[in-house]
This record gives C-alpha cells, structure tokens and sequence, in this order.
C-alpha cells in the first residue's frame, strides 16, 4: 500500500546518464533533416522520372528507381517522418496542457518510429 | 601587497551594519530598512549560504486553531525544556509575537502547509505538551527566499563574500564601525556605522561532527566578547540526537527527532520511532521511562551518546532508530526533501520508513550567546545580536520548532531597535578607522609567513578537543586540560599561522586563519564557563556533577576584563514588569 | 547497509585565478575515501592534503542552499550530491564569469532575480488569520519555492545556450508567483520579456535539477495561459 507511492528521485548520479532531452532534440533535428532533403529529392527524382522534357536525363539516370527502392533508404524515411510528427505532437500537447512524461514519450515515439522503420526493412527484405 | 606602512582600507557608510545573512540578519534588515535606515547587510559567502536555509523550517507558534492550547502552555513548555534557566522576557516575547511574524512569513508569499483553506497543518515537537508546530514542505529554502525577495523589493544593499572580522568603538566605548574583509576580491573594507548587528549564527563548526553550515564558526559571538559585550549561557550547546552517519559530505546533518517518525509525531501519547543500540536494546528507556524516545533533544543525545562511548554502538558509531512505517505517507507528504535525502544517502528501505535508520548526535545549535534585553540590545552602545548568535530566550535546552521564530521576533527588534540607536550616534570615520587598520594588518600576517601551520590543522585540533571534552559528555579534569591545549595553542600555534597561497582572491585558508582566532576565544570561553557550572542541567552534562543542582538556577556570564575571561553566575532574569520602555513601538508585531 | 569500501578516485580540476593565471590549467588529483563520497568531498580532500589554494564554494553539504554548482565531466551538479566517479573532470559552472577556480560570480543571477521582483504584489494587507489558501495549492505552491536557485538547469539548458532566453530557473519562480492566489503581478507578461517562448520544451532542466522540479512545467504552464488565455488557477 504505502510501497506503491512514488519515491523523490535520487539525484546522485546525474552526471552518469545521458541527457535525454539532448538526444530527443537531436533525433528531431535529424529527422527534420531528412524530410526536408527527402521532399527536395523526390521532387525533381519524380520529375525526372515523369516529365517528358526530361526525357535525356531519365536515360542517363538508370540508377534512380534503385535508390528508391532500397530498404534503408525507407526505413529511415519512415522513421524520420513518424519520429518527426509524433514528438511534434508532444510538443504541441504538452503546451496545451497533456501531462507526459518526458521519458516515457521520447522511448514511446522511438519505438513506434523503429517499428515503422523494421516494417519498410521487412517488406523490402521479401517478409 | 606589501605588509609595510598605513594598512589599505576602503571606507564605506551606513546606519545600520548587519552581518548574517540568515533569517535573524535578514529580518533586522527589513525592519531596519523600514524605519527609515540605511543597512548593509554582510553575507560571509554566497547569502544562500546559513544556517536558516538547511532548516527544516519547524516553527512553533499558537495559532489559535489548537483550542487547549495557548501562549501560557507554550511559556512553559519553553521553560520546562529550558530547565528553568532561560530569561523570562526574552520567551515571553518570543511566545507573544510569534504568530505576527508568522503571518508576516505568509504575507512575504510562504504557504504554510494546510489540511484545510485557513487550517494550517500542525505536528507535535520532542517535548512539547500540544500540536502547535506549523511548517512548509520547503522549509528553511522558502523561507530564506521569501525574505531575500522582500530585500530585493526594498533595495537593500547585500554584500556576499563579506566576513565581519571586527567591530571597533570610539572612545566613549560606542559602536564606531565594522572592519570586512571582501573575501571574493581579497581587500579589506571598513564600514563606518553607529550599530552594528550580530546574526551570524552559531557555533556548531566548533565541533567534529555538526549538522550547520561550514561558515557558522562563531565569528560574530566572538567579536561581541571583543567588543565588550556578555556572552551568556555559552556553555549550553545543543547536539541534535539524531543525524546522518554516512557520506562524509551528510556526516552529522540533522535527522530531527526520532518523534518525527512515530505517531508520536501527531499525538503527544504515541510512540516516537524506537531507538536501539547494538544489542537491540531501547536504551532510552534508562533515562526517560515516560517520554522515552519522545523525550527532548538533550536527554535523547545524551543517552545515544553514552551508548556509543560505552561500545553499544554500530560499527560506523552510531545506533538504529526503528521508524514506524505507517507515518511514511504523511511524512512523504510533509518532508519529502528528507525522504529524498534518505533516499540518496542510506536506501531505498529507510526512506520507505520500513528499514533501520542508523543516527549518531551531532552538534546544531548555539543555546548561549551573546547576552541580549528585550529589545537585543547589549551592553555596548550599538552592538546588537539576534537569532541563534543571541543568548537567553532556549535556556538550558530548545525545543525543536523554537528557533524559526525565535529569528523573525529577535530580528525584527534588532532591526527596529538598530534603526532607533543609529537616529542618535553619528561617529566620525576616524573614530574606528586607525584601530580598523591596524587590526586588518594584524589579520593579514599569516599571508606574509614563510613557515608555519596550516589553518586547518589548527581548525581540526580545536574541533577533535571540543568534540572530545566539551560536547555532549564533559567534566572537571578533561575541562581544565583542555583550557590549557587551548592556552598552548593560543601561545604557539594561533601566531605561526601560515597561509600557503599569495592571492587574496577567495582565499580560503586565509579565511580559516581568521576564523581561528574566533573559534578559539569562543573554544576557551566556553570551557571556562563549563568549567564553572557544577551541576548537569539540560543539555549541559558533567560526569562529576551528574546532577541538577537547584542552588544553579542561574546563568553565567562571560566577559572578557583586560584580555582574560571572566565568569560571573547570575541570578535568573524573571519577568518584572511590561517590556523595556526604552521604545515607544508597541511589543505586538 | 554502509558502502565503507574506499577507493582511489582522479580528479581533473581546472584551475584560474584571472588577476594571476594568464589562461586556465588543468591539475590532477587522487583521493582515496569511502565509495559513497560525493565530489564535494574530493574537493575538500583535495584543499585539505594537496592544493590549500584551492578556490571552491560550499556551505551546507546536503543539497539545500545551491552554491556548491559545478561541471563534473561536462554536467552541471551540485558538487555535495554528486557520486564521485573513477575519473573526474572538474570545472567551474558555465556560463557564469569566474572569481576563481570553481567559484563563479552571480551578481548578475542575484541583479536579475532583483529585476523580476519577486515579491507577491498584494491589492490587500495580510488578513491577520491564516491566509485563505487550498491545501494542494499550498503544498504546490512550496515545492515549487523549493527552488534553489542553484543555476544547474540555467548551465544545462540549450536555448540558454543558444537563444535571448534567462533561464529555465526564473522562469519557475515567477510561475511560482502567477500561481500564487495573492500576486497580482503580470508574471506572464515578465516571463515573455524573459524569453519564455524561446524555451525547446526539452525537459534537460527537468531531468538535471537536484531538487526535482520542473522548470519546463512552469514553462508549458505559462504557455497554454498564453495560448489558451486561461487565468489564475
């Protein structure tokens, strides 16, 4: 009964842990990253893929759906693009009144993130 | 940086000179501030920095929601604790006014803890007859920032790393100024002033093994004896029964009382947490079968003392307190800084209140001090002390809880009476300022020797002897041997002081050197002083005189006559008539 | 239950004194002492036995008055909580200015807690009773002045860093004060002046405070007042 009342934390050993607050800011800066590029990329790659002036570079470019289809390229795609807009929505959340703790929402969106990224691995893996 | 010719001292200005930046120094700025003077308030480092701040911020007070309770009881009850020997006056001030400076706590912004919208929560205190003790979950830390907010709000000048080092009189023997070293830029600062108020706390540095702040080395007692005032009672300290035994860094911090962790804690008829020594023996019981270990700080530290001397107790030296687990929640609820300090220093188990706690007594409190009227003034005309570096309103023993408003009701008055002297003085800048340099050459020698004794060494010798000989067990023979390791150490060791580094910048050994000759005044007055008392009495105890003698219902007090200590007895200061009409301000906040 | 295991630690402790020292050095050190010791007592062994100049802040060794602040292998701790470790990289708290060693200045902390003005801004006297206050809201109220204004969340937080923004720790004492039934002070409109928009809503502060509170609470706090326009609570 009074066993299950939260304790105060023990501040003892801050200096041995990493910052998770770092690691959540650096993961969402990453992953902001690749949106940005990722949305720039697939712009002008469908384009040369698709528009017929650019027909001449669609020859030349006979690496390009390679890339599009390899497995990493959309685990980390996937990853980045759940990682990115769930913690966005904590941010959103938090400031609009949702308790979360900080820890438990950063590892619950890293795995999520990582299950959608395992998923692209798998299906590009033929599973 | 030469130690030849006219000593470079900066010369400042002020009404009101204030060293201690703790509750007592920080309520006589306020009030003083108030009644129109100019304060300076000096902070020996950093102004977070006292004993205030690691207070668990207990205070006693009628509220007048404990309906049996009243003013009368809480006389008494001090009195009783006090073993008869506090002045009167000063507790009945203490009592009466300690709700209005309640109150003025709350109207600064602290949030005394509640059970309901205007029901403060109250607990019980080791020794006392009714719940009245009233508290806030951030203790002395709210507090001390309450009050530092009302200084920011008035502009009150505060200098931190600013050591009083002395005070110096003209020639009519009135307050001149005060000699500060600026620790943080190494030079020397005098500040011109008609008072200068004591509130620099204690003594518990003094001793090996205590539970206050590094700074509290008895700096400003030690100036008043100086400065020819009275010390009283200085033979009384105060060991809390119970504190942590490990790490080093938590070594004797305050556990409070084993009351606290019992239901004694709510009902004076409940059972305070057990105390075992290494046999599993309730050793309490010996010498207080009633109140057993509800009983009060200097019976319980006594007896945990004498287990641990007579080799009952643990291998680390300490003893067991057993808690009652059934107050973990609401003591979580209270003081969740301690459940985390349980926490971090002995486990998980203790700060659930479901595992042995393992405690030894601990130096905390100066119960003497600088002798006081009514109004804190001493006998030097504008030298002024209050909060625990004042001496009288405790007695022979304090309750717990007795001592936050013991510095809002004796600083506020040192404040207001301060403000009044100054209206009156107005010294010259040349009246202390020769003495002032001379004495701040004298301070600054240890920085010019080749050779000698490192500070420290020094501050741990006089810390080993005073634990050993004039601490919580103590007697003739011992007393008088160490009155002359003192004397010896005077004569030998306190002039070869050296200070390893030049700069002056935050020189810590420097400092020490300073405080050195303060503790070893302090060291020998309180010697000869309980050298003096033949009898046992509260926290006082001599083997040779293991009982209360009646014919000792009095204070001794010291002095210094022409360099040397002197001890007079005194009969107790009982209550004549109304407060000293000196003031015209009424005595109600 | 006692960890009386000694061990032999190193300390790297970086060493300035600015009127002397034409730049910064560092000094290694070996303390030998119980397991359980915390940095604050290497440092004292460290002044004690090897280096009597050297310049460190304490007073109250248990985590309450602050002023112990500093860098131990890069984090800001309060040298008198913190383990010692095997090796350890001392240094002064940043961002402040150094007096020396490991002893910063805060006059410029102490001017702008000056600044924000504290102090409640009452329309009333103190009613002479206890004042009507909830009891949760008073006990949250004073855990929330348990701050220690120790500056460790200000050193750690990135937008500090990076950003116009006071610090985490000022922040929660004037969301102290919004939420204090007596203030009628604009503690909302201080804490914008003060840069609370610019805070990352990271939680460094959070996780680094040695008296576990949430300055990035306080933050979000004033934030859904401000987005949400709610009062007083």
């Amino acid at each position: 009964m009074s066993s299950a009342l939260p304790l105060p934390r023990n501040t003892t050993r801050q200096a041995d842990v990493a910052l998770q607050g770092e690691i959540a800011r650096m993961l969402h800066r990453f992953t902001g990253t690749v949106i940005v590029i990722f949305v720039l990329v697939h712009v002008i790659a469908q384009a040369v893929l698709h528009a017929p002036a650019l027909a001449a570079l669609k020859a030349q470019a006979s690496w390009l759906p390679v890339v599009q289809s390899q497995h990493w390229v959309h685990a980390v795609l996937y990853f980045s693009i759940v990682f990115h807009t769930l913690y966005g929505f904590k941010l959103l959340l938090t400031e609009i009144g949702f308790a979360l703790d900080y820890r438990k929402a950063l590892w619950s969106i890293v795995s999520v993130s990582s299950a959608f990224a395992l998923r692209e691995l798998l299906r590009y893996a033929g599973v | 940086m030469s130690q030849t010719g006219p000593f470079e001292v900066a010369v400042e200005r002020c009404d009101v000179l204030i060293a201690g930046s703790g509750a007592a120094g920080m309520r006589a700025a306020i009030a003083a501030h108030d009644a129109g003077a100019r304060v300076v308030m000096l902070a020996k480092g950093p102004r977070r920095a006292n004993h205030t701040r690691m207070s668990g911020g207990r205070y006693n007070v009628v509220t007048g929601l404990n309906p049996p309770d009243s003013n009368d009881a809480f006389f008494r009850d001090t009195l009783e604790s006090g073993a008869d020997i506090n002045n009167h006056e000063l507790t009945r001030i203490l009592v009466d006014e300690a709700l209005a400076r309640a109150y003025d706590l709350e109207e600064y912004g602290l949030a005394w803890d509640r059970t309901g919208e205007r029901q403060y929560y109250m607990s019980m205190t080791g020794g006392g007859t009714f719940v009245r003790t009233i508290g806030s979950v951030d203790e002395g830390i709210g507090i001390t920032e309450v009050m530092l907010h009302q200084m920011h709000k008035r502009g009150i000048r505060i200098c931190d790393f600013h050591m009083l080092a002395d005070v110096m009189r003209d020639e009519r023997g009135s307050v001149a100024g005060g000699l500060v070293m600026d620790l943080a830029k190494g030079v020397w600062r005098y500040f011109c002033s008609p008072t200068v108020v004591i509130a620099t706390g204690g003594t518990s540095q003094l001793y090996a093994t205590s539970s206050g702040p590094a700074i509290n080395t008895g700096d400003g007692i030690a100036i008043a004896l100086r400065a020819g005032a009275e010390l009283v009672d200085i033979e009384f300290m105060q060991f809390i029964p119970i504190s942590f035994v490990y790490p080093p860094s938590a070594r004797g911090y305050t556990l409070t009382e084993p009351a606290h962790y019992g239901m004694r804690h709510f009902d004076p008829n409940a059972e305070a947490a057990h105390l075992l020594n290494n046999r599993g023996e309730r050793f309490v019981l010996k010498h207080d079968p009633v109140r057993k270990e509800g009983s009060t700080r200097d019976v319980l530290a006594r007896a945990i003392m004498l287990e641990i001397l007579e080799g009952r107790g643990t291998p680390e030296g300490g003893v067991l307190m057993i808690p009652d687990p059934q107050v973990f929640e609401s003591f979580l609820r209270e003081r969740p800084i301690y459940v985390k300090r349980l926490l971090e220093n002995y486990g998980e188990g203790q700060a659930r209140l479901q595992a042995p706690i393992q405690v030894m007594p601990s130096a905390l409190y100066t119960l003497g001090g600088v002798r006081v009227d009514g109004w804190c003034r001493t006998g030097v005309p504008g030298l002024l002390a209050a909060g625990e570096a004042a001496g009288g309103v405790h007695g022979a023993n304090r309750l717990g809880g007795s001592s936050m408003p013991d510095i809002q009701v004796f600083g506020r008055r040192a404040g207001i009476a301060a403000a009044e002297d100054a209206k009156v003085q107005r010294p010259s800048e040349a009246a202390g300022l020769a003495q002032a340099r001379a004495r701040a050459e004298a301070l600054s020698r240890p920085l010019g020797r080749a050779d000698g004794i490192r500070p420290s060494e020094l501050k741990r010798a006089v810390q080993k002897l005073m634990w050993d000989h004039v601490g919580l067990v103590r007697n003739g023979e011992k007393l008088q041997e160490t009155l002359r390791a003192f004397a010896d150490l005077r004569r030998d060791a306190l002039p070869r002081m050296k200070v390893t580094d030049r700069s002056r910048v935050l020189n810590r050994e420097w400092m020490e050197s300073i405080e050195l000759e303060n503790m070893l005044d302090l060291a020998e007055a309180m010697a000869a002083a309980s050298l003096e008392r033949r009898e046992t009495r509260g926290a006082f105890y001599r083997t040779d005189y293991p009982e209360t003698d009646p014919e000792w219902t009095a204070n001794l007090r010291v002095r210094l006559d022409s360099g040397k200590l002197a001890v007079h007895r005194q009969p107790i200061v009982r209550l004549a008539g109304p407060a000293s009409p000196s003031l015209k301000e009424a005595a109600a906040g | 239950m006692s960890e009386m295991q000694n061990v032999t630690v190193t300390a790297e402790i970086r060493r300035y004194d600015p009127g002397q020292d034409a730049a910064p050095r560092y000094e290694r050190f070996q303390v030998t002492g119980p397991e359980n010791m915390r940095v604050l007592d290497v440092v004292r062994s460290i002044y004690e036995s090897q280096a009597p100049d050297l310049a460190y802040q304490f007073a109250c060794r248990i985590g309450r008055c602050g002023t112990c602040a500093m860098r131990v292998n890069g984090r800001p701790v309060l040298a008198c909580q913190e383990r010692c470790k095997p090796e350890m990289r001392i240094e002064p708290l940043t961002p402040f200015p150094v007096l020396r060693d490991l002893v910063v200045d805060r006059s410029e902390i102490e001017g702008r807690l000056e600044q924000l003005a504290l102090a409640p801004v009452r329309d009333a006297a103190h009613p002479g009773a206890p004042e009507p206050i909830g009891a949760e809201l008073a006990a949250k109220l004073c855990r929330m002045d348990s701050c220690l204004l120790c500056m460790v969340c200000v050193s750690a937080c990135p937008a500090v860093d990076q950003r116009a923004f006071d610090g985490p720790a000022f922040m929660l004492k004037l969301r102290h004060l919004a939420e204090h039934p007596a203030d009628r002070g604009n503690r909302l409109g201080q804490a914008l002046e003060h840069g609370m928009l610019e805070c990352f809503n990271c939680d460094v502060c959070t996780q680094v405070c040695p008296a576990d509170l949430s300055p990035a609470q306080a933050i979000r706090d004033f934030r859904k007042d401000l987005f949400l326009g709610g009062g007083r609570s």
